[in-house]
């Protein structure tokens, strides 16, 4: 799901970034003692932050650049509560408030666009916003300069952006661009909610139907037509394979599970009767 | 930027915490009494009820409070928030606890 790299290289990363800002040099430890990546894997894209982590974001003293798990900020998404709106001709601004803080935001206002014009007028005090923007530091105080600022519609979101926080915070302060082998999160159930549920792990979506009513043969023998490896074969496995894979079952148990599995259609049958591949893959 | 007065997120477990305190917290509505305040369930299914309801036109089943902690089960609320009718309450409850433990340092 995640498998875009935070903090990489990311082609539309240096969209935004605004071409004067760049930092070119390719310091590893700066005067004020921040470590940084060498030039060009600064760009991070757009990153989902806390507004305790801008807060507490280191800024270079020469320019006008701010660091967070050692990592280039110049374009951030928050989400937040609405207060002290105030809108003038050319810009509107608000306080951004998502619990851990408060942070100043402003949008320019092109005056032209009634698209924006409707967006503006939806904000309200108290109202849940998604900003994204570009993060700046103005006569020693940090705000942000928003490109877009849309009201939540599902609060879902709010769950989805705090977990994504956290996520991203691991990705770039762990793993540097590795893979991340933090504590599984299990995302928010975007538009279809499980309300009170336990936490689920994560399952293939055709299995829900009748995971329940499988003996334990026939899961195993799922679950081997299921690891990447088989997915991505062209021929599928032969059965002689599957048997192999799982020790403590007879070849006739491994037949009568993957009839089960075709029956099911879970599975079926690819270049001869022997060889079988997941309807997943 | 003012990070000073922060309101953690919290379920009926984590209130315990922070008395006196403002904090956050989705609640599944049981009922509203009269009209300023409403008892409710906690995303760790616990009951708390809560006090000085700003009178809000219609809430839905699920609402966030803003509030200050008044005891271990009751919240005096400053601000709700509806969260409409369909709220992963499971899912906001691990991050509840995960940014009461191992990732605070990003929230408070």
């Amino acid at each position: 799901m995640y498998s875009a790299p935070y903090g990489s290289q990311a082609d539309g990363g240096s969209l935004f970034s605004g071409g004067g800002f760049m930092p070119t040099q390719s310091a590893t430890q700066s005067a004020d003692g921040i470590s940084r990546k060498s030039g060009g894997t600064q760009n991070t894209g757009l990153l989902p932050l806390t507004v305790k982590q801008i807060s507490e974001a280191a800024q270079n003293s020469s320019d006008d650049t701010f660091y967070i798990d050692g990592i280039d900020v110049n374009n951030v998404t928050i989400l937040g509560m609405v207060h002290n709106k105030e809108e003038r001709s050319t810009d509107v601004s608000f306080l951004l408030d998502d619990g851990t803080g408060r942070v100043e935001v402003k949008r320019w206002i092109d005056g032209q666009d009634t698209f924006e014009n409707e967006q503006i007028a939806a904000l309200q005090d108290g109202v849940y916003v998604r900003v994204h923007g570009h993060l700046r530091s103005f006569q020693g105080k940090r705000n942000i300069v928003a490109f877009s600022v849309r009201p939540v519609t599902d609060f879902n979101e709010v769950t989805y952006h705090f977990l994504e926080c956290i996520f991203v915070h691991l990705h770039n302060s762990k793993a540097n661009g590795m893979a991340v082998k933090g504590p599984s999160i299990s995302s928010p159930n975007y538009g279809n909610p499980v309300g009170g549920g336990a936490p689920s792990q994560y399952v293939t979506p055709n299995m829900t139907g009748v995971g329940g009513s499988m003996d334990e043969c026939q899961k195993r023998v799922h679950s081997v037509f299921e690891e990447p490896s088989s997915l991505s074969s062209e021929v599928g496995l032969h059965i002689d394979d599957v048997a192999r894979r799982i020790p403590g079952f007879t070849k006739k148990q491994v037949k009568d599970a993957i009839e089960f599995l075709v029956n099911e259609g879970l599975i079926y049958s690819t270049i001869d009767d022997d060889h079988y591949k997941s309807t997943n893959g | 930027m003012d990070t000073s007065n922060p309101a953690p997120f919290v379920n009926a477990e984590l209130l315990k915490r922070y008395p006196g305190r403002r904090v956050r917290c989705v609640l599944k509505v049981v009922r509203a009494e009269g009209n300023s305040s409403l008892s409710g369930l906690t995303s760790d299914g616990l009951h708390i009820s809560v006090k000085q309801v700003p009178s809000v036109a219609s809430l839905s089943q699920f609402v966030e409070v803003i509030g200050v902690v008044d005891s271990d089960r009751t919240l005096r609320a400053e601000i709700c928030t509806n969260f409409g009718d369909t709220f992963d309450m499971s899912s906001f409850n691990q991050l509840v606890q995960m940014a009461n433990s191992e990732y605070q340092s990003l929230f408070i």
